[in-house]
């Protein structure tokens, strides 16, 4: 009979599921930063209420938040090769509708859903300037756009930090998911490395720890960004 | 200088502005008062288009614009012609006190970045805020803001400033300070417009005064006339309650 926990075998395993880890890193990484370009987009498109397109990006909102991720990544998996073999068929091109690599689905997914939830986020924190602001901007006859870009978006920024910082910690720990779609990222490295050895609750332990490390770091790092990007306001001593 | 044709304004069923007609000429320096919800601020910010009317004609200097039917850019121009001094200062909190007064400067007037502080600074010095330029608005006194506040909105070079009750965010050490600027700009023949309730300073600086109520302008004159010799029932009242409240 073995050892009913064995910690040696979680230590050794470490470097093996950290192998993983810039597969994690990258789809979350490059997901966010679409999601925030996402995020960017459908905020202003709801701030500025621009017709049609508010209530559409009102619906896709809704659709995100109403379903699971999981389901989401599923639609994009299955989704997305047969809207190129549709467009194959009526246009004559030739997409390699097999060839597309799994880990872009994986960020499609990841940072369309990221977006709906960051859109959110963006939109509360441009409403959330004082509108005082926006009527000094015109009464020194700036532009709308010219008072966005001095003014109004840079304070939106140092409220929005904090909320899309959570958003960014959940995108790291979606990224957990993608393992449904044949990526091997850590969850899967963790998966195949606990299959081999049957000690799946120490390999999980080691996924958890690796996932705990890389959100802290990030929550930190982005903490100092609020920190400089809300300079401006006056310190409060506690 | 300035021309009100007919203007009406209201917020669905109250009526904020009833068919106000008034014409400014230039260099004149006219309050407005009156009590609460005569529609004092909300005519004061139609000149900088930051109300819109629901109808009428507004005239500031060289731009025109009529509620029926205006572009953004007959916006811009009458927006150009004025600049507002607002009663909680609304200085931009992300920006420095010399970027608060210079950027209208670099973004509006397309100044060059050097001249452009070069000008700010020179207004901060007169207003007398040029320890401070650095400084982030979160870190002045009220009285320090609104010195920065009316800086910026000397900045644009107006032919007519805007004050929304100036002074009345203030604590009372402050007050005197930014009363005696304002004298001052008021000195050198700028054309204004104030709301104001500080009723000793409004005599000693208006040509002008203007008694608003229920959205209509109930007397016009000038103040030692409206304090002394006004005949007007309504006036009399909204006065004589004002002296109570001080005594």
């Amino acid at each position: 009979m073995g050892k009913i926990f064995d910690p040696e075998f979680m230590i050794r395993s470490f470097p093996e599921v950290l192998q993983a880890l810039p597969t994690t890193l990258f789809i979350a990484f490059v997901s966010g930063v679409i999601g925030l370009v996402i995020a960017f987009i459908i905020s202003f498109i709801r701030y500025a209420n621009i017709k049609i397109l508010s209530p559409l990006a009102k619906v896709y909102i809704s659709f995100i938040r109403g379903t699971p991720d999981l389901v989401q990544i599923m639609l994009v998996y299955y989704g997305i090769p047969l809207f190129l073999k549709a467009i194959n068929e009526k246009f004559g091109t030739s997409f390699d509708v097999n060839g597309v690599p799994s880990i872009a689905f994986a960020i499609i997914a990841l940072a369309i859903n990221a977006g709906a939830y960051m859109s959110e986020t963006m939109r509360s924190s441009l409403l959330a300037v004082d509108s005082g602001q926006l009527e000094a901007c015109y009464s020194v006859n700036m532009t709308r756009f010219q008072a966005l870009r001095k003014v109004i978006i840079p304070q939106t920024i140092g409220i929005a930090i904090p909320p899309l910082s959570n958003s960014l910690i959940s995108l790291i720990k979606e990224t957990s998911l993608v393992f449904t779609i044949s990526i091997v990222d850590i969850m899967a490295q963790a998966k195949i490395v606990g299959a081999r050895s049957f000690r799946f609750f120490e390999i999980y332990i080691v996924v958890s720890i690796i996932y705990w490390v890389v959100c802290a770091v990030v929550a930190f790092a982005l903490s100092k960004v609020e920190v400089y990007a809300r300079r401006y306001e006056r310190k409060v001593d506690s | 200088m300035i021309q009100l044709e007919n203007i009406t304004k209201s917020y669905k069923k109250n009526h904020v502005l009833n068919n106000i007609n008034l014409t400014i000429s230039k260099g004149e320096v006219v309050t407005l008062i009156g009590p609460s919800g005569a529609g004092k601020t909300t005519l004061l910010r139609l000149l900088n288009w930051l109300e819109v009317p629901d109808s009428g004609k507004i005239t500031v200097a060289d731009a025109a614009i009529d509620a029926a039917k205006y572009t953004k850019h007959d916006v811009r121009n009458l927006r150009g012609q004025s600049s507002m001094v607002f009663q909680h200062y609304n200085l931009f909190k992300n920006r420095t006190v010399l970027e608060n007064v210079a950027d209208s400067l670099i973004v509006v007037s397309k100044m060059k970045k050097k001249d452009a502080f070069e000008k700010a600074e020179a207004l901060l010095k007169k207003v007398g805020m040029s320890d401070k330029l650095l400084d982030y608005p979160a870190n002045l006194s009220g009285g320090q803001q609104q010195r920065v506040g009316i800086a910026r909105a000397l900045a644009v070079d107006p032919k007519v400033m805007l004050f929304d009750e100036p002074t009345s965010a203030l604590d009372p050490e402050w007050v005197g300070e930014i009363l005696h600027l304002i004298k001052e700009i008021a000195a050198q023949g700028m054309t204004m417009i104030l709301v104001s309730h500080e009723m000793r300073f409004v005599r000693s600086v208006a040509t002008r005064i203007i008694f608003l109520e229920h959205g209509e302008l109930v007397e016009d004159s000038n103040p030692k006339d409206l304090f002394e010799k006004s005949k007007n029932v309504r006036t009399q009242a909204f006065l004589q309650k004002l002296t109570y409240e001080e005594e």
